[in-house]
């Protein structure tokens, strides 16, 4: 079981993402709001991974991945993103972030990305829309 | 050009991702002065090498069905209700933004998007001179939304 860490502005996707992940047998150990708000929430727990949103107030995904990294080069970030955001996914995996997710969030693209990233969790299905970091850049 | 590409992502957005019936589509024709709005509003701006801002206007009922839809059937503590509509609304304005955008002049490259922000309790929107309002209304099985572009003449048209 993973220690997760959810960061996304909008409620709706926090809960979703949040139900997803526990339906995969995951632990959600915190969410933010922020990008300030998940460097706090990394230092103070931990997470195995974090999913992060990229278009946020205050402090954006790409910063919050920058600091996070820059402290913790071991962190397994992955960006939750939608269509047309191809330039910040690019910088968002330049920052450090392993690999990223389209919306709409479905469980057996999160299973997918978790299971890129732990092998332990590996499943066989192709998901053609996640590209990791490997595959796409 | 922008709002027939707003207004057809919408229409797969409800059609394809929510099963909602779609049972009018219309692009206002004319240059309208303001937007009229419904119950509840979400507006996100494009800034960088393209700027306007797009407001997606939404009645109540088909909002709540959007809501149960996100929810998965899951129900909503009264305590939420507010906020999670907002963040739907919010959700979806950013949804189809990001749908669109390869669309847009330059396939939108070089744009930034500011994150989505939700209103109700307004009743409208009006331009300022020199700038644009084109707006479309999506009518479904459980209600209307309005979909509306607004920015320099030039880039609206």
């Amino acid at each position: 079981m993973l220690k997760v860490l959810i960061v996304d502005d909008s409620l709706i996707i926090r809960k979703k993402v949040s139900k997803l992940l526990e339906n995969l047998g995951h632990e959600v150990i915190a969410d933010a709001q922020n990008g300030q708000e998940a460097i706090d929430a990394y230092n103070a727990k931990q997470p195995d991974m974090v999913t992060m949103d990229i278009t946020m107030p205050d402090m954006d995904g790409i910063t919050a991945v920058k600091h996070i990294m820059k402290d913790n080069p071991e962190a397994k970030i992955i960006m939750v993103t939608s269509h047309g955001q191809e330039d910040m996914v690019i910088k968002s995996i330049q920052a450090g972030a392993v690999g990223y997710m389209l919306k709409p969030i479905t469980e057996d693209k999160l299973a997918h990305a978790i299971g890129e990233i732990f092998i332990e969790y590996a499943i066989d299905e192709k998901d053609d829309e996640l590209d990791l970091l490997d595959d796409s850049f | 050009m922008i709002i027939e590409s707003l207004m057809l992502q919408m229409k797969l957005f409800l059609q394809d991702d929510m099963n909602i019936v779609i049972e009018h589509t219309e692009i206002l024709d004319k240059d309208n002065d303001k937007v009229i709005l419904k119950d509840y509003t979400s507006m996100i701006g494009v800034g960088g090498k393209l700027n306007l801002m797009v407001v997606i206007s939404y009645q109540n009922s088909l909002l709540n069905e959007l809501v149960s839809l996100f929810m998965d059937g899951e129900e909503v503590d009264p305590q939420e209700e507010e906020e999670i509509k907002e963040s739907v609304a919010g959700e979806v304005v950013n949804t189809i933004m990001g749908l669109a955008l390869p669309t847009f002049p330059n396939r939108g490259k070089g744009v930034t998007i500011t994150p989505p922000i939700t209103i109700n309790d307004a009743s409208n929107i009006a331009k300022h001179k020199n700038s644009k309002i084109i707006t479309a209304i999506i009518t479904t099985q459980f209600g209307e939304l309005s979909v509306s572009a607004i920015g320099p003449d030039d880039i609206i048209k």
